[in-house]
């Protein structure tokens, strides 16, 4: 208590640093931590009252119980097939010397930075009942891609790319001079493995599971297309509830039951998991190939990596293929016709999405490094809470952030419902998390000796900042960028609930066109966004070298 | 001069408000500019187009029923129109055509006449049923046979108002216990249920499915642009939209307006329907919707009552949703 006081009374000195704890906190409570708390209430109010029916119709309807245990095996085993596909793409391009690995990276990020639905119109394009293996090359009958197999595969495709980027970081840092001290001390390869290399990449093995579930279990759009009449998953029946049925208690119920084993799973990575993190950072530069596997067991692997990077492939020139295809399995002449759709009724929409994501990208850049910069460098009371919140959405799936919300703000005093503000802050605070992770882990790494320089120099908290810290972040701070531009151009789960007539988004359209049967047009608009994406990943790393030269320039006098 | 000029003007503006005739239309833009061009080029008379959703539509006239600023409220299903009439927002004018039309394409009184009419159909995939030697359905009793498993594309009724017309019409015609029987017999032959009222259609076109249950344009289309597809009227009967026209109380050009009514219940205004290519089915008997296509008077059509399925919604989807996808 004396210590929050004290606390208090070092931040009331430096009034500018007080405003910004206290917009910050207040921001993060409403644009976090409020839309929450309205689904948890929406899930437990009919008609005004309180009550706990929604919750009793998980055990009275069949359906619910279904959707629940389909959702939570479909996640289990994507979160499983997918981390340790990622674990495999990670150790052989980092790992080892093999052929072609900047291609192979590059075919892995392909499915990180496209809409939804590219997976599942590529699926029904190639597998589906007229698909083009199964019709045309195998002539299956009746193959059936519905269902639970469907599902499951499309998003392993999907999801499998974030656990190869979140783990390639890992296995990186992993020196394989601890690898060569086994090999020393008479271990074999797969002691060296088992006890070294494992023990060392766990914690990110588990955060790349947390990821791929979380994104998995909140999905929507392959389910929506791929899990047929017979497989019902709980994320498009929480979305049913609302668009279609106008029930907002049973969706906000799904949603809180989704929400139950994301943040189970949060919470075991950042309590559990996080204090098992080792750090292997010696100075020394790491050399990167690895002793650990045979060439045998190198080439088969390798082999896994160029079958998953040849599907990607072929999905993503299916794709293209499909764009420009007048009636994909019916005639394949080549048209415009859909991009000229494209570019007429669906302009509104694309400009629309750029706007929004030019929009939240910066607010989403600046705000991550100020809240990692308040936690890494400053003390002040409910420093612990803020860290915790600001990153709490990290692990909300984006069903549930929706419905949150469209509930908090449909009414007065935050009327926000149909505007563009409400899909900007929706980004923002959505995406923040990244920016603010990353931005902890580098300030972490800079000694603060630095910026204490600078303000013996005379210089206040914000130019220290400004000055001094953020060139020093710019890195972390582009790739948070990136990352927030990424997910603004090709988010859905949450936006489906914010989309209006007068701003709309091109993921939208896309499900829609799905939705109608289009795929011919989806698969235009998925063209397009990719186009836009890899531009603007160009423009942003054309920023980073030039920033990055000019720092070092002021840095190093 | 500057004089002569203004005078021109205004000539030119009175006499350009006294011939145009301004129209409220709930039809599609692209559907409504085609056909509404077809009626000026015809009769010479100007359109000027407001496009407004039904519901918007209804609330707009409402707010300026003391001094109309339209004179015809063309499109919105027939409900709508009948809410227009009990409100006291239109008036009534019997087209010459109006022996025409069955009783459920028009107002006795004159109140409304409709404009055309979507029932639901199947659009089948002839070449893909031979293929597997599987015959065409040509009634609801038909799609339960196990021949057609996982062949069969429709609208959910959770999300998509098509479906739930295709549930109401199953009621009307089985009673509501034998409709839910019926549906959970036919639900393992189908293959997906879809979110939009038009996706079956489409999934038709691309060969994803082999039968689709909606309303009929996205089938006529297919036929129309040459694929292998037959639109097939289940025997027993089908539910139907039907999308009416009424001239507005206090409408300040009211011949032409009444000149709309006419030419639109006329053979000649029908048949623009199908050569505008709207795929829109024309009400009269008379005007065929293209080749190998039924005429309306060997459609069996079912209608069912719109208060009813209005409060009954929630009830009805929710034992669909229990009984038949939750099964």
């Amino acid at each position: 208590m004396r210590a929050a006081r004290r606390q208090i009374r070092i931040l009331a000195r430096d009034p500018v640093l007080l405003g910004l704890v206290v917009v910050i906190m207040a921001s993060v409570a409403i644009f976090v931590l409020w839309p929450l708390l309205e689904v948890l209430f929406a899930s437990l109010r009919i008609g005004g009252e309180w009550s706990t029916a929604n919750y009793e119709l998980i055990a009275t309807r069949r359906l619910y119980r279904n959707a629940l245990v389909n959702s939570l095996q479909v996640a289990a085993t994507v979160g499983v097939v997918g981390t340790l596909l990622g674990y495999v793409m990670a150790f052989v391009l980092t790992r080892t010397n093999v052929p072609f690995k900047r291609p192979l990276h590059l075919a892995m990020m392909l499915p990180i930075i496209s809409p939804p639905f590219v997976g599942a119109v590529s699926i029904l394009f190639l597998f589906g009942f007229n698909g083009l293996v199964t019709r045309q090359l195998l002539d299956l009958q009746d193959f059936n891609i519905y269902g639970r197999g469907g599902v499951i595969f499309s998003q392993i495709f999907t999801f499998a790319p974030l656990a190869y980027l979140s783990l390639r970081g890992v296995l990186q840092s992993i020196s394989p001079t601890l690898e060569d001290a086994a090999f020393n001390i008479g271990a074999s390869k797969w002691q060296a493995f088992w006890r070294v290399t494992v023990p060392l990449s766990l914690p990110g093995v588990f955060s790349a599971f947390l990821v791929v579930f979380i994104e998995s279990i909140s999905d929507f759009g392959n389910p929506l297309v791929l899990a047929g009449a017979t497989f019902p998953m709980l994320a498009p029946q929480a979305y049913l509830e609302i668009t279609g049925s106008f029930n907002l208690g049973r969706g906000a119920m799904l949603a809180t039951i989704l929400l139950l084993p994301s943040m189970t799973a949060f919470a075991i990575q950042r309590y559990w998991v996080s204090r098992r993190q080792y750090v292997t950072v010696t100075g020394k530069p790491t050399s990167s190939t690895t002793k650990l596997v045979s060439p045998a067991a190198k080439w088969s692997l390798y082999g896994v990596v160029v079958a998953f990077a040849a599907l990607v492939t072929a999905f993503y020139a299916v794709i293209v293929m499909g764009a420009f295809t007048r009636v994909w399995g019916f005639d394949y002449t080549p048209s415009l016709q859909h991009m000229r759709y494209v570019f007429s009724v669906g302009l509104n929409a694309v400009q629309d999405t750029v706007v929004i994501a030019l929009l939240s990208t910066p607010i989403s850049g600046v705000l991550g490094m100020l809240i990692a910069f308040l936690i890494v460098r400053r003390t002040f009371p409910g420093k612990a809470a803020l860290e915790f919140t600001s990153i709490l959405n990290y692990a909300v799936p984006g069903t549930v952030v929706g419905i949150g919300y469209i509930l908090a703000f449909n009414s007065r005093p935050l009327l926000l419902t149909g505007t563009l503000a409400i899909i900007v802050l929706a980004f923002v605070f959505r995406y923040v998390p990244v920016g603010i992770q990353n931005g902890i882990a580098v300030l972490r790494q800079i000694d603060p000796s630095i910026e204490e320089a600078a303000q013996n120099l005379g210089a206040d908290g914000v130019t220290t900042f400004r000055k001094v810290t953020l060139p020093l972040i710019a890195p972390a701070f582009f790739s948070g960028l990136v990352y927030a531009f990424v997910r603004a151009m090709t988010a859905i789960s949450a936006a489906i609930f914010l989309v209006s007539a007068d701003w709309n988004l091109m993921t939208v359209q896309i499900l829609n066109q799905v939705g109608s049967g289009r795929l011919g047009v989806a698969a235009a608009f998925s063209v397009l966004t990719i186009t836009i994406v890899i531009v603007a990943i160009g423009v942003i790393s054309a920023l980073i070298s030039r920033w990055t030269r000019t720092t070092t320039a002021t840095v190093r006098f | 001069m500057f004089r002569r000029a203004t005078i021109l003007l205004l000539l030119a503006l009175g006499w350009a408000t006294a011939q145009s005739l301004v129209v409220y239309t709930s039809v599609d833009e692209e559907n409504a500019t085609r056909i509404l061009a077809a009626f000026a080029d015809e009769t010479g008379i100007d359109v000027q187009m407001v496009f407004l959703s039904s519901g918007p539509a209804l609330s707009r006239i409402e707010a300026e029923a003391n001094r109309p600023q339209a004179d015809v409220w063309f499109g919105a299903p027939s409900e709508n129109h009948i809410l227009a009439k009990d409100r006291g927002l239109t008036q009534p004018y019997v087209s010459p055509h109006a022996d025409a039309l069955t009783n459920e394409f028009k107002d006795a009184e004159g109140y409304w006449h409709a404009i055309y009419t979507n029932p639901l159909a199947f659009g089948v995939r002839t070449d893909m049923l031979e293929e597997r030697g599987a015959t065409v359905p040509r009634s609801w009793a038909a799609l339960t046979d196990p021949m057609y498993e996982g062949l069969i594309q429709m609208p959910s009724p959770q999300a998509s108002g098509t479906a739930y017309a295709i549930v109401l019409t199953l009621r009307e015609l089985m009673g509501e216990d034998e409709a839910f029987a019926y549906m959970r017999e036919v639900h393992p032959n189908v293959q997906t249920y879809t979110q939009s009222g038009t996706a079956p259609s489409g999934s038709l076109g691309v060969g994803e499915t082999v039968i689709a249950i909606q309303f009929s344009p996205g089938f006529l289309r297919l036929v129309d642009e040459g694929f292998p597809v037959e639109v097939v009227f289940p025997e027993e009967g089908v539910g139907y939209e039907v999308a009416a026209m009424s001239i507005l109380d206090g409408a300040s050009n009211l011949e032409e307006a009444q000149a709309l009514v006419d030419w639109m219940t006329s053979q000649e205004g029908q048949t623009q329907l199908t050569e505008s290519k709207t795929y829109f089915l024309p009400i009269r008997s008379d005007v065929s919707a293209g080749e190998g296509i039924p005429s309306l008077s060997e459609i069996n059509l079912v209608r069912y009552d719109g208060a009813y399925a209005a409060e009954n919604r929630t009830r009805l989807v929710d034992r669909w949703v229990e009984e038949v996808l939750g099964q």
